[in-house]
């Protein structure tokens, strides 16, 4: 959608999670306020808002993105996924990944670990190859708690790297 | 921080943007965001209206031919970062935007958006620089096209006018038998550099015959090395490095302290840069 005429409030429509939404939301309203405070999802976390930390970090049409470096006006039209599409449905099971760091201790406070998960959900696992490249990947996301190494290990189990290039200790 | 209020427009022309552009003060280009909303969300910008050019059509449009590559102004740094055919024909570009933020802002962050933002510190304008690449202007008085080496005038400053929208840059091939490197030192992996260089390098059996050299993250602007691209022809790896380094260091004369770096650091940073890129190209042309 598109016009030429600059509005203090701006038509969103948008789908969240395979749900439509519409909303007449600011102008000025980033898009991880809109998915938080609008949608009501509060799975995807605000850090930074900056662009440093990659906390709301989410998917906008299968891209991983900084929700707090976009507007929602910006987003009509497309599809938005968060951290809350991610677990199956209607079982208490998790999705592979989640349940990788839930196996390898890769969050303490979880404040990031939705941003992490949906990098990692944005990407094609087969161009990764090894643990160097994880740490390249995730280079956007900042983590306070693990140090990293969990984090990495859990990715190098999931998407069942090799363990033994470059004599890494990631994994 | 959440960005003060403005008007927001998404038009489908360029022509409208332009109109928006020309007509309100304070309106600025929104393309992909990753500098301008930081800033607005620090309230370090004011802006009265932003004019969103995500919708106007073609504006995304990439083009690669062998004597060079056209980029759109909507077209996000992973489209060109990804594109083999790309990095074939420029491949400064696809070593340059290795270096550009993360992931998730280049899958947001244009080509062209960062040239206008201009950042010092940024790899962009100066690979534009070193690949005497040419912007395409829109704006209330027609268009235009502006050289990059006349493009940035300051920090975060160029000769955009009032009212004017990038709608493209070409970049021109670097002679097929070069080299290109862009090399920097970064407190951590994306962050802006401390100081950087890019080097196209043409190198001979034995000695440089050629050198294109900008230095980033230096001054207000990308800085041509133009001391040490006349050291670099004729140098060969079995001769001093000191005449390299010293010609670097008379170039960036104005190079500045802050937090990071000082002026010295900067300086001997670049001329170890210089030396190692010149090195790079010769053992490659070794090898091949």
């Amino acid at each position: 959608m598109t016009t030429s005429e600059p509005t203090s409030e701006t038509d969103v429509e948008v789908t969240v999670n395979g749900r439509r939404h519409r909303h007449r939301a600011p102008s000025r309203l980033l898009l991880s306020d809109y998915i938080r405070d609008t949608v009501g999802l509060t799975g995807t976390h605000v850090g930074c808002e900056h662009g440093y930390c990659g906390a709301c970090t989410v998917l906008v049409d299968g891209d991983a993105v900084r929700s707090c470096l976009m507007l929602a006006a910006q987003v009509s039209g497309a599809e938005i996924r968060t951290v809350e599409d991610l677990a199956p449905a209607g079982s208490d099971s998790l999705s592979p990944m989640q349940q990788a760091f839930h196996d390898n201790y890769a969050l303490q406070c979880g404040f990031c670990t939705a941003g992490f998960l949906m990098t990692l959900e944005s990407v094609d696992p087969s161009r990764y190859e090894t643990p160097e490249q994880v740490v390249e990947l995730l280079s956007g996301n900042l983590c306070r708690c693990t140090g990293y190494h969990n984090i990495v290990a859990a990715v190098t189990e999931a998407w069942n790297l090799s363990r033994r290039r470059g004599g890494s200790d990631y994994g | 921080m959440k960005p003060a209020e403005f008007d927001y427009c998404r038009p489908s022309t360029v022509a409208e943007a332009v109109t928006v552009l020309a007509d309100v003060e304070s309106a600025r280009v929104l393309a992909g965001g990753q500098s301008l909303i930081p800033a607005m969300n620090f309230r370090l910008t004011d802006v009265s209206v932003l004019v969103d050019i995500g919708g106007v059509e073609g504006l995304d449009a990439v083009a690669c031919d062998p004597e060079g590559v056209t980029v759109g102004a909507t077209a996000t740094q992973t489209r060109v970062l990804d594109d083999d055919a790309i990095a074939a024909v420029i491949p400064g570009l696809r070593a340059a935007l290795r270096h550009v933020g993360h992931l998730q802002i280049r899958n947001r962050g244009t080509v062209c958006g960062s040239l206008a933002h201009a950042d010092p510190a940024a790899e962009l304008p100066a690979l534009a620089v070193a690949c005497d690449a040419v912007l395409a202007v829109s704006g209330p008085g027609g268009d235009r096209r502006i050289r990059a080496a006349d493009f940035f005038s300051g920090p975060f400053w160029t000769t955009l006018e009032d009212g004017e929208l990038i709608t493209a840059v070409r970049f021109a091939a670097p002679p097929a038998a070069a080299m290109t490197v862009v090399d920097e030192i970064s407190r951590r992996a994306g962050d802006f550099a401390v100081a950087g260089l890019v080097a196209v390098l043409e190198a001979g059996d034995r000695e440089m015959r050629s050198a294109r050299l900008v230095g980033f993250g230096l001054g207000g602007a990308p800085t041509r090395l133009k001391e040490a691209e006349a050291v670099f022809v004729g140098w060969a790896a079995d001769h001093p490095t000191d005449v390299i380094a010293e010609a670097v260091v008379a170039d960036t004369a104005d190079a500045f302290d802050d937090i990071h770096a000082t002026g010295w650091y900067r300086r001997e940073a670049v001329a170890a840069l210089a030396v190692r890129a010149a090195r790079r190209a010769l053992n490659a042309r070794e090898d091949a």
